[in-house]
């Protein structure tokens, strides 16, 4: 196999605690050697001047939407899209047709990111037979074929006796349970963040007790069960606090995500019935953007996501109460990271990259998300400075939902290299 | 009417009009929220609904020519028939569109708008059970787009009607230090929506009354103040206006039962006699008499001013058709198609 020499970027290694300028040499698809004059010559030559070299991002909340919606997404372009946005490595969502309720789809995914080889793909499992809350689903079997970890995204695990014994069940089987968190007799019928923005458009506002309460009760049970918890998607000041207070009383087990239109935008984007705006969670008020920055400052959120949820135009070019929730990322995720969190003196470049590597690495318990000598060389390579507008038309994704549309965002991927080979190169894939 | 007005020939009675307008135009092309219109326009909306008043059904030919469609994607009576006659007496041609249309076999309300829009026509009324769809269908017309009430979110008509009925019993343009007290069901109602709003350009001081139940988050930011106890929200209001507690729209389980709602915050001649003397009653309608509003007061009461406010629903629209169908400025809309 091929060598590939990436020269004079600015390597930020979180993990290793590597932010310095120097060279990459990777052989036969593992890092060789990272330094200064790392290696003298190889098949390949990247100038990383002026540029950022980190491990490839890891993003542990992406809906695929196959199998079922291939009108919506498919693991080709949400593969792509992730390659654009310096991406290596993604968790799928279960919530597919038919769900991942059962070994045959887990291995359809695994098969389907295998035959495509251009980004790591790991499924999830579900936790109730067809995420309908009332049934385990055979989680072992789950395990066994390849899921990293059971959930039931998109919908919350309402009943309580039965979230315990999920619980009890992961942690027999030794597999992660991640929770959407929303109490759906709070949420009711709302379509966006509860607040004064709700009350000027006259739509249904979803609480943000809604979530806290659901953060609460899942903290609750991991702490009674042991059970290794990872809480996905935190929007909310109260959730935010929640997770806070379990990591002071020592609970290790518990991790949680933020995903990054969670500390950008505020619900006021909603206004003149934006559509792009409408997710789960919804687009919080000030506050609680603040109470999501400070989460990830001290330590209490581990990890950044996308929550990548491509749609057709059809299903969000409705009357805003109909449309459909979501929000794509992958192309973004990094640019909106750098432009919200690291511009504005938040967090250091470099604990933002830990946050989408090294970080997620460690929730899902995967060799990835590090520059090691002999670690896989999923590597990106990012121009931090580079500002650019958000274009949906320019996306590799199918989704053109995307909540930062004309938005001016600062930092893109230039470069994606995946198990040594390079599959994005300054705007085009490479396959 | 009267019939030295309805006998003018029509050069007359148009100068009349043309006269009260001096030329004058609105600052907006669509009529989506009441946010739109400023005071110049009020002055303006305001003095050609009054002559308008006065020629009651006299038809006008200002809007020859132009077409209407009234698009009521949810079932209406004042607010359709109102705009229907309207269009009709300013000599427009008029079709309506109903809930059992092509939205229904699954075409999209964009799809619906934008096939009316290709007619040619020069005004669009619609209603919708959503929120945001005239907002929204406003960017990808040429014709222009009036609100007839959308979901939860304003009905802007009604409120230029209520606003005009409230102005007459006070006189000038302004309610500055004047209290208006809402009592209902406000966070499912649009017509609270757009008075609210309305309200705060007059400078009125704004009550509501309701359980906390029917009370939208953060709604103090509005400008209006909170009740619990009616009497006290009451007390020295110049206006009393009473909303529907709208059980068609999910209203029910925010309170017992209507019995209790009735008997906490219906308006009672008791409780009327709190407010000022000669404090006014509105309704925006359909009344439920003896839960909101104690039958007794509903139509006949001297202070009940529920059935000048349709008068005045006529007039409102009458002027807003005229002067957005018929521009001194010639001036048209920009949009796009989707």
């Amino acid at each position: 196999m091929a060598s590939l020499l990436i020269q004079n970027g600015r390597v930020i290694d979180p993990k290793n605690g590597i932010d310095e300028v120097a060279d990459i040499l990777i052989q036969d698809g593992t890092i060789a050697a990272v330094g200064k004059k790392a290696g003298k010559s190889a098949d390949k030559t990247i100038d990383a001047d002026g540029l950022v070299v980190t491990p490839g991002l890891i993003d542990l909340h992406v809906h695929f939407r196959e199998p079922g919606r291939e009108d919506k997404e498919t693991f080709e372009t949400a593969s792509r899209a992730a390659l654009a946005g310096g991406i290596t490595a993604a968790v799928a969502m279960p919530n597919v047709s038919p769900v991942a309720d059962n070994q045959t789809v887990i291995e359809f995914i695994i098969k389907r990111a295998r035959e495509l080889d251009l980004i790591n793909i790991y499924p999830t499992g579900a936790i109730t037979r067809g995420q309908d809350g009332v049934m385990l689903a055979e989680i072992n079997e789950l395990k066994n074929s390849g899921a990293i970890a059971i959930t039931d995204d998109g919908s919350d695990v309402h009943k309580e006796g039965l979230l315990k014994r999920a619980m009890e069940y992961a942690k027999t089987c030794g597999v992660l349970l991640m929770s959407h968190c929303e109490t759906k007799d709070l949420t009711e019928d709302g379509v966006m963040h509860e607040g004064w923005v709700s009350t000027q458009l006259g739509l249904a506002g979803t609480p943000a007790i809604s979530e806290e309460m659901a953060v609460y009760k899942n903290v609750l049970l991991a702490e009674e069960t042991g059970a290794r918890l990872h809480l996905m998607h935190n929007s909310a000041s109260g959730s935010i606090r929640a997770i806070r207070e379990a990591k002071a009383r020592g609970s290790k087990h518990i991790t949680a995500e933020v995903s990054v239109q969670h500390f950008a935008l505020t619900d006021e984007e909603c206004l003149g019935y934006n559509t792009n705006a409408k997710m789960y969670p919804p687009l919080r008020s000030q506050e609680h953007i603040d109470a999501v920055i400070e989460g990830i400052k001290d330590g209490t959120i581990d990890c950044l996501t996308t929550d990548h949820a491509p749609h057709i135009e059809p299903d969000k070019l409705k009357a805003f109460q109909d449309a459909a929730f979501g929000t794509v990322g992958l192309e973004t995720s990094f640019a909106v990271m750098n432009t919200y969190l690291v511009k504005p003196k938040h967090i250091s470049l470099a604990q933002g990259i830990e946050k989408m590597t090294a970080g997620p690495a460690k929730i899902i318990g995967i060799n990835k998300g590090h520059l090691s000598v002999g670690a896989d060389a999923d590597i990106a390579i990012f121009d931090p400075d580079l500002e650019w507008t958000v274009d949906e038309k320019k996306f590799f994704s199918k989704g053109r939902n995307s909540a930062f549309i004309g938005k001016k965002l600062t930092g893109k991927a230039v470069y994606t290299i995946v198990g040594g080979k390079v599959k994005y190169d300054r705007g085009t894939i490479v396959s | 009417m009267d019939p030295i007005l309805r006998r003018k020939p029509p050069s007359e009675a148009e100068e009349d009009l043309n006269a009260i307008r001096k030329g004058r135009d609105l600052s907006f092309q669509d009529l989506v929220s009441i946010g739109q219109v400023t005071s110049d326009d009020l002055v303006l909306l305001y003095e050609v609904a009054r002559r308008f008043r006065d020629y009651k059904t006299y038809k006008f030919s200002f809007n020859k020519g132009v077409s209407q469609v009234n698009a009521f994607f949810e079932p209406s009576t004042r607010t359709s028939s109102s705009f229907d006659l309207a269009a009709k007496q300013l000599s427009m041609d008029t079709a309506g569109v109903s809930s059992n249309s092509s939205v229904q076999k699954g075409e999209s309300y964009l799809d619906t708008i934008q096939t009316i829009d290709a007619y040619n026509v020069k005004a669009i009324i619609i209603r919708s059970k959503e929120a945001g769809v005239p907002e929204v269908a406003a960017r990808y017309t040429q014709a222009c787009i009036v609100n007839a009430g959308d979901g939860w979110h304003e009905h802007p008509t009604q409120a230029l009607l209520d606003g005009l009925t409230m102005l007459d019993h006070v006189g000038g343009y302004s309610l500055k230090g004047r209290v208006v007290t809402i009592v209902g069901d406000i966070m499912h109602s649009r017509v609270f929506g757009s008075l609210v709003r309305l309200l705060r350009t007059l400078q009125a001081e704004i009550r509501i009354a309701a359980p906390l139940t029917l009370i939208p988050k953060d709604v103090e930011r509005f400008g209006a103040k909170w009740y619990g106890d009616v009497n006290q929200a009451l007390a020295g209001a110049d206006v009393v206006y009473a909303l529907r507690v709208q059980s068609e729209r999910g209203a029910n389980g925010f309170i017992p039962t209507l019995r209790e709602y009735s008997k906490m915050f219906g308006i009672s001649r008791k409780r009327l006699d709190l407010a000022k003397k000669d404090a006014i009653l509105m309704h925006p309608g359909p009344v439920i008499r003896d839960i909101d509003v104690h039958s007794a007061l509903a139509a006949v009461d001297e202070q009940s001013y529920i059935l000048r406010q349709v008068e005045n629903g006529m007039a409102v629209r009458k002027s807003l058709l005229w002067l957005l169908c018929d521009r001194a400025d010639g001036k048209t809309k920009t949009f796009t198609r989707k």
